[in-house]
């Protein structure tokens, strides 16, 4: 009687734990792993791949690592134990990151990579990017343009240990420094971030109250740095930022930051899970591993259609 | 024994006037010399190696006449990319074309950093494509127009940006124009040109300038 109840318990156990996943969803686990969600690019990356993962039937699980390498190790092996069918990712390190997507192929989970490369090919199975030198180029000629191609201006750069800090400020120079009028100031690390930014500016302030214009490798230093500017008095200078945060796109709408690049984040991580899928389904996603998607300029005569990180036709 | 030990000194000696000399290696890819390139000096070697000896023929060969294009972008930029174009995979990417043909110097900017020619191909005074002379050259048409250039192939967007403008500087380095005034001058051309709209100006980056007698 005992043994049999038991059994049954057992059985019934057996039965709802196999049962589960097919409840839970027909095509199994996507992971979705990204930097912190107080970057709303970040947060639009994660909504836009578990909106379509949802839509193509998987269960989804949101993670972030903060730009910490151990962290996004941590959460690959948590993706991993947890049975994840394929993990989407905005990674912690061009060089960091390999071993951590290594884990999860050799685990036979494939990585799709959006945003961020890292520095080897073949472990991931995509790698979408947005086109930053294209974007950064555009970004500098309006920044150019805005500065009437003289003046002195600072340039905030983004983090060093991310490849996409490097690739924008190496494609504002090779427009900006074509024009011999144009005199930059002062080039300052603000790591993305909104809060060191506008303490870097106030300082490059200080030291350069000349300064016409600030070209910034994302939107919130951007951010930062108009508040500082705003702070100071200083609303005559011309800010142009990288992303095409609604942040940004409010700014510009009100008079105060002047353009910025929108890099197609929704898209792109919809595009991740779109390629995870058909991978998925057919062992191939019949594209080449690494993709670049060109960047928009955002500027007063487009921004009202923007909306996180989506342009409207 | 003697003998042995006469042998092992006379080997001593030669290996020791051998260190006396120096020998210098010629860098190869993958040496400690190679690693100490910048990035830019790779992708500027890297050019050397593909321009001339793969790029420039390829463009010849699958270079289209304008008015080929012109016609065919009637049909949208969408049919004329298919039905002419190269584009990379990536969703979103701009249509490239490689085109040649021959036209009148309408009008010229020589002074410029980002000089440019104007070229009237039909006949009707008007210009119809823009020649970009450089220095500075804009844009990544002739790396995105390569079929044979693959970004998965290269560690980053720096290393596939760098390789663009080193290409750009190939192409630049290539032009022989006579000084002065070319308008009036007919020249002969095959380049590449990028196209995100159908009404696009068409900008090309030459891989081949002539003017003709």
């Amino acid at each position: 009687m005992k043994l049999t109840r038991r059994l049954m318990i057992s059985a019934l156990g057996l039965a709802m734990t196999a049962a589960m996943p097919s409840f839970a969803s027909a095509e199994g686990l996507i992971a979705i792993i990204t930097p912190s969600h107080d970057n709303p690019f970040f947060k639009a990356e994660a909504v836009g791949a578990e909106a379509r993962a949802k839509e193509l039937g998987y269960d989804t699980v949101v993670m972030v690592h903060d730009d910490d390498p151990n962290k996004q190790l941590e959460l690959f092996n948590t993706a991993i134990a947890q049975g994840a069918k394929a993990i989407i990712l905005d990674n912690a390190g061009a060089d960091a990151t390999v071993a951590a997507v290594q884990n999860a192929k050799d685990a036979g989970i494939p990585s799709f990579l959006i945003d961020r490369e890292i520095k080897e090919s073949g472990i991931a199975v995509s790698q979408i990017v947005s086109n930053n030198y294209q974007g950064a180029q555009l970004g500098a000629e309006e920044f150019v343009r805005l500065m009437g191609e003289t003046g002195q201006y600072a340039e905030l750069l983004g983090r060093e240990a991310d490849t996409n800090a490097g690739i924008r400020s190496s494609g504002y120079h090779d427009i900006i420094d074509q024009y011999p009028n144009m005199e930059m100031v002062a080039q300052q690390t603000a790591n993305w971030s909104q809060t060191e930014a506008y303490t870097v500016m106030e300082t490059i302030l200080q030291a350069n109250p000349e300064i016409k214009g600030v070209i910034s490798g994302n939107d919130t230093m951007a951010m930062g740095a108009w508040a500082a500017l705003e702070a100071a008095g200083r609303t005559d200078v011309i800010v142009v930022g990288f992303d095409g945060s609604n942040d940004v796109r409010d700014s510009i709408k009100a008079g105060g930051i002047k353009a910025t690049v929108l890099q197609p984040a929704y898209r792109q991580a919809q595009l991740a899970v779109e390629q995870a899928d058909q991978y998925l389904k057919t062992g191939s996603t019949g594209l080449d591993e690494k993709q670049l998607m060109d960047c928009v300029l955002i500027n007063g005569d487009n921004a009202d259609k923007l909306e996180t990180f989506a342009l409207a036709e | 024994m003697m003998r042995a030990m006469t042998a092992i000194l006379g080997l001593l000696l030669a290996l020791t006037a051998l260190g006396a000399c120096k020998i210098v290696p010629n860098p190869e890819p993958g040496s400690e010399n190679a690693a100490a390139q910048t990035d830019e000096d790779r992708m500027a070697a890297k050019a050397g190696e593909i321009y001339a000896a793969r790029l420039v023929p390829y463009v010849s060969g699958k270079a289209i006449d304008l008015p080929v294009l012109t016609t065919a972008l009637q049909g949208g930029l969408d049919a004329a990319g298919k039905a002419h174009g190269v584009r990379p995979q990536a969703e979103g990417s701009a249509w490239n074309f490689l085109l040649k043909g021959q036209g009148t110097v309408v009008q010229a900017n020589r002074e410029s950093r980002a000089a440019t020619m104007d070229l009237d191909v039909t006949g009707d005074g008007q210009a119809d494509v823009t020649i970009q002379l450089g220095p500075v050259i804009r844009g990544t048409a002739l790396r995105d127009a390569a079929d044979f250039i693959v970004f998965t192939d290269y560690r980053d967007q720096i290393e596939f940006a760098k390789l663009a403008r080193a290409l750009n500087d190939r192409a630049h380095g290539a032009i022989a124009l006579p000084e002065g005034d070319l308008t009036g001058r007919t020249v002969r051309f095959e380049g590449a040109a990028t196209l995100r709209a159908a009404t696009d100006p068409v900008l090309i980056v030459p891989t081949l300038l002539e003017i003709q007698p």
